[in-house]
């Protein structure tokens, strides 16, 4: 590579006249993740300059181009399917760094979720720490008080063989004990309680963990601010942590596949300070409500130089920066680490020149610095000084625009098979599913994260009786004190089924998500979706993910659900292998006045539960052809419309209070959804599969067909719910043992001791 | 007792002092319960106020001004070393002559929730079995669990004090802590026990000896709660505030509630400076 230092630290990079060989070798040791394609772009604009370009030039465009910030590969297929779904209610969609939607007359509420993988594989603690800082900074930065986290996490089986694993890949035990760690010590410390998530396990991310995170929050919808700036002549000032050479090249890694020498990249990873975050909230929504806040964004993934582009193309405005102003955490850093550097709990404000010393006065109270490092301009241009030379004179077009691929895609069908397993030992079958690891209590998990911070939690994680509690479906939050309006979330994903088609899985975890929202009384409002996939470039992994979009579009629209913000995570794939294809929801409801939520532990005995829905011989993908080791490629199929009428009469049935508990059916089929209610009441149940129709009893406890739920009604209002609800009866809350017939033939009966143990054990012998 | 609840399971605010009474809520970077609290105050017509430490710090906010003080709970300074001893260190730091004269006063009250009754043992003011300590005479040490947790208690209401004496016998609150069990030396416990400052007790649901998780962390003598010598400062692990409104409580489907039982702890707060 030939350079030439043009100012102490700044180098221009001889590209004009350099072979393929060179513009390879310069991507690769200036870290850029480019292709020569791109590398042949960035030449070509330079010559129509008629000029070399500067080092801090080159790493601005390579951040711009990653495909975590250009969404490269993605956006096409996002456009088409995911984007654009109309609903009255949304006021921000795809545009700024969270979704904004209409709570109530006067408020909104702001929500996204997002991937942090690739770190979280390398240095799981600080990888997932991150994580929940940024999508924090995602939310707050609309003005948003930050009121709930979500974490959905994907690892290998914590029995995985040692000797089987891949050089440099971490075993999931460590990685489960290391990422919920950090989870913790990040969430619990900022004040947020971390509500929902879920932990599946599955061979398939054994190379891959996935880490994704997702959060909530509250405003005023007079106080929302815009990632974006309008005006020139506005100061641009940052506030919080110092800038330093941690998380240098985060979204360049981020582009890459996994290797054994991943490892080295270990300073890709930003490390996260949550007791610098918790007093820049405060900092934040203070300055906010003093309303001298024209624009704003947060520094996450591209630092400095992905937000102040983003922030001012957005706004039609151009911008001049001087680097020098920049508070640094060490001496002697290079522009272009300043630049690309993602420390944390950085935050980018644009104010009047007046307003800085009400700003200051803020921050001194907080103890949170702040520097004035440039202002925007009139014109389209990205201006970089350090110590008074100009460093970096570039189109801001031509450095946020990035470029957009149509990457080609294979789509896979697999052919409709399903073997048929001798008859099981149903008392051993259910016992095992829920000593299994998918299905087994996650309240190690769970009660490390304080879910009760801020008061607002009124549906919990775990419910039923205190110190017995079983999963919930969702969490209902009242957000605010003087109103009986609540928001349910909840967290989904199917890897398994969409392995096998991925455009019936993402209709599965559509189905799902709607089915847990209803489960506790929310109707469904909106959606943030997570899309991690293994690499673009290989063609059936594209193929997933475009059958994958389709699904989710095809599902939300038909139900009249936006997506209102979300991320896509590529290049899950190490050692040759990718990670299942793994859409994740975080889906939103209302709940129209709390006192009429639900839970899913069954409340008094002698009350009737009925199964709202179809029982089908679907099993492919289920937990107990898993299990017995059976294959099948026949995969739940949802009717949408099917959805749209069951979750609307169960809404209904629950505004007049007739539903005294509700569970959906998902994992494990209805077998496990019942044994969860009695656990979670310490409340037997009598149950007759015959009503359910002529199929074998390992199919009706089994199957995981879609659009189901247990609802335990009112024993006084049992006829008014059925004229309400299209359901069957199919038994009654009664005794301390679940006890299971098919007509006559009696299947199974067991205490609810036994069932809470074996499912208590499932992580308890691994985890502690 | 009268229970201001509406029929519609609304709490109606009560206004037993105006606004005469004032109560400061201390923050510090990485307090975090802080807007609970406020809300239970506030529920009373407490004239209640945010005061950062800076503010007490450069003269700008007194607390002599204020008749409560309240250590909400959080991650003060992250606890990276023991908890709650930097916020310890920095109150000291910023005002440690008007704060002893404060607890000094025996018609002020002071409570810690958690973090802030890691405070409280740091600054010596409890146990306090002979007034203000100059050492720390407890420590709440690492549950023995070695874990964070978040969950549900029972606690027993072992005797009236300026802070329970309109809570029932058995009270049930959440808690959330990594280090929480109290541990002092024999001599100390001897005169704890002796000055009757035990306030709350963990209990299991049967009202038997508790074991874990009923007792979450451990704590000597099942210690959730402790009152100092005069009865005016109360430390507890539980969260009163995050209990306050029967909505908060995890099995308000399963029992109905007028209010939260974390609500008699302020309300018998406030009675008792009438």
């Amino acid at each position: 590579m030939k350079a030439q230092e043009i100012t102490p630290g700044v180098y221009e990079i001889k590209i004009l006249n350099a072979s393929d060989e060179e513009l390879m070798e310069i991507s690769e040791s200036m870290g850029l993740a480019l292709t020569l394609e791109e590398m042949h772009k960035l030449r070509d604009f330079f010559a129509t300059l008629g000029r070399e370009p500067t080092d801090i030039e080159i790493h601005a465009i390579a951040q711009g181009w990653s495909e975590h910030c250009s969404y490269k590969s993605s956006k096409r297929v996002l456009r088409k399917y995911i984007f654009g779904i109309p609903s009255p209610d949304t006021l921000i969609v795809m545009q700024d760094d969270a979704g904004v939607v209409e709570f109530n007359d006067k408020y909104a509420y702001v929500f996204k979720i997002e991937s942090h993988n690739h770190p979280s594989a390398v240095e799981p603690y600080g990888g997932a720490a991150t994580g929940v800082g940024g999508i924090i900074r995602d939310v707050l930065n609309m003005g948003a008080k930050p009121i709930a986290l979500v974490d959905p996490l994907f690892f290998g089986p914590p029995n995985y063989p040692y000797e089987s694993l891949n050089p440099g890949v971490k075993h999931p035990r460590y990685l489960l004990n290391q990422v919920v760690a950090g989870i913790r010590d990040y969430g619990n410390r900022v004040g947020i309680p971390t509500v929902a998530g879920m932990t599946y396990f599955h061979e398939g991310f054994v190379n891959n963990v996935l880490v994704n995170a997702g959060c909530l929050g509250i405003v005023q919808k007079n106080k929302i601010v815009r990632s974006r700036v309008t005006k020139p002549g506005l100061k641009l000032v940052m506030v919080g942590g110092r800038t330093g050479r941690d998380g240098i090249h985060g979204v360049n890694f981020a582009s890459k596949i996994l290797s054994e020498k991943s490892e080295e990249e270990k300073q890709a990873v930003q490390l996260g300070n949550p007791i610098l975050k918790e007093p820049l909230i405060h900092v934040v929504l203070e300055a906010n409500d003093a309303g001298i806040i024209q624009g704003m964004k947060d520094l996450g993934g591209g630092g400095l130089g992905s937000v102040v582009g983003e922030m001012c193309h957005a706004g039609g405005v151009g911008v001049e920066v001087h680097l020098d102003r920049v508070l640094l955490k060490e001496k002697g850093m290079a522009p272009w680490e300043i630049w690309v550097s993602e420390s944390q709990e950085r935050m980018l404000l644009a104010l009047e020149k007046k307003d800085i010393p009400r700003l200051q006065e803020i921050c001194e109270k907080w103890d949170v610095e702040m520097s004035v490092i440039g202002e925007t301009k009139d014109g389209h241009d990205l201006e970089i000084y350090w110590h008074e030379k100009r460093i970096l004179h570039l189109p801001l077009e031509f450095v946020t625009a990035g470029v957009e691929y149509d990457r080609p895609y294979k789509i896979v069908k697999k052919k409709r098979m399903q073997e048929i397993p001798v008859e099981p030992n149903y008392r051993e079958i259910l016992l095992k599913l829920l000593n299994s690891f998918n299905i087994g209590s996650k309240e190690w998990i769970i009660r490390q994260y304080d879910h009760e911070v801020q008061g607002r939690t009124v549906v919990k994680p775990l419910q039923g009786v205190i110190g017995l509690e079983s999963h919930g479906d969702a969490v209902v939050l009242k957000p605010l004190s003087d109103s009986w309006k609540g928001i349910g979330i909840t967290t989904v994903a199917n890897p398994r089924i969409s392995k096998i088609d991925p455009y019936a899985g993402a209709l599965y975890t559509i189905d799902e998500a709607v089915r847990n929202l209803v489960a506790v009384g929310a109707r469904p409002h909106s959606f943030s979706d997570c899309l991690n996939f293994g690499n673009p470039e290989k063609e059936e992994i594209m193929g997933q993910f475009v059958e994958s979009c389709r699904g989710l579009g095809d599902g939300a629209r038909a139900l009249g659900i936006p997506y209102v913000s979300g991320n896509v995570s590529f290049y899950n794939e190490a050692f040759g292998v990718n990670i299942p294809p793994t859409r994740v929801l975080m889906a939103v409801g209302i709940v129209d006045d709390i006192r009429t939520a639900v839970t899913m532990d069954f409340k008094e005995e002698g009350n009737p539960v009925y199964l709202v829905g179809e029982t089908r011989e679907e099993m492919g993908g289920s937990e107990y052809y898993t299990l017995i080791g059976a294959k099948s490629t026949t995969v739940p199929q949802v009717s949408l419309e099917k959805l749209k009428k069951r979750s609307g009469e169960i809404l209904s049935a629950m505004r007049r209070g007739l539903v005294k508990s509700c569970h959906d059916v998902s994992h494990g089929g209805l077998a496990v959804t019942l044994a969860e209610m009695v656990i979670g009441s310490n409340m037997g149940a009598e149950v007759d599969l015959a009503p359910i129709g002529f199929m074998r009893p390992d199919f009706k406890l089994f199957s995981e067909s879609p659009t189901r739920w247990v609802c335990e009604v009112d024993s006084s209002r049992a006829d008014e719910f059925e004229k309400i609800v299209n359901a069957t009866r199919i038994g009654v809350v009664d005794g301390t043992t679940l006890r299971v017939r098919d007509g006559t033939r009696w299947l199974f009966n067991i205490h609810v001791n036994i069932l809470r143990e074996k499912w208590r054990d499932a992580l308890r012998e691994y985890m502690g | 007792m009268l229970i201001f609840s509406g029929k519609n399971g609304e709490m109606l605010s009560e206004n037993i002092w105006g606004e005469k009474m004032k109560a400061a809520i201390l923050q510090m970077e990485g307090t975090n319960c802080e807007e609970e609290s406020y809300l239970a105050f506030k529920h009373f017509g407490i004239d209640v106020e945010y005061v950062h430490i800076n503010l007490l710090k450069k003269g700008k906010k007194s607390l002599e001004d204020y008749e409560v003080l309240f250590i909400p709970g959080g991650f003060s300074a992250g606890d990276y070393v023991r908890a709650g001893s930097i916020f310890a260190a920095r109150l000291k730091a910023a005002a440690w002559k008007s704060l002893v004269k404060f607890v000094e006063d025996e018609n002020k009250r002071v409570i810690g929730v958690c973090n802030g009754f890691q405070v409280l043992i740091e600054l010596g003011f409890l146990p306090g079995t002979n007034g203000i300590s100059s050492v720390p005479q407890a420590a709440l040490a690492t549950n023995n669990s070695n874990r964070f947790e978040c969950r549900w208690v029972y606690v027993r209401n072992e005797r009236k004090t300026h802070f329970t004496s309109l809570a029932p016998d058995v009270l049930s609150l959440p808690v959330a802590h990594a280090e929480g069990r109290f541990i002092t030396t024999p001599k100390i416990m001897d005169e704890i026990v002796a000055n009757k400052q035990i306030v709350l007790r963990y209990i299991s649901p049967d009202g038997s000896e508790p074991e874990y998780p009923w007792d979450p962390n451990g704590s000597m003598a099942h210690i959730a709660g402790i009152v100092n010598s005069y009865g005016n400062i109360l430390g507890l692990m539980p969260h009163p505030e995050r209990a306050f409104y029967w909505y908060h409580h995890p099995d308000w489907s399963r029992k109905k509630r007028g209010v939260g039982d974390g609500y008699y702890i302020f309300k018998s707060l406030i009675e008792s400076m009438h």
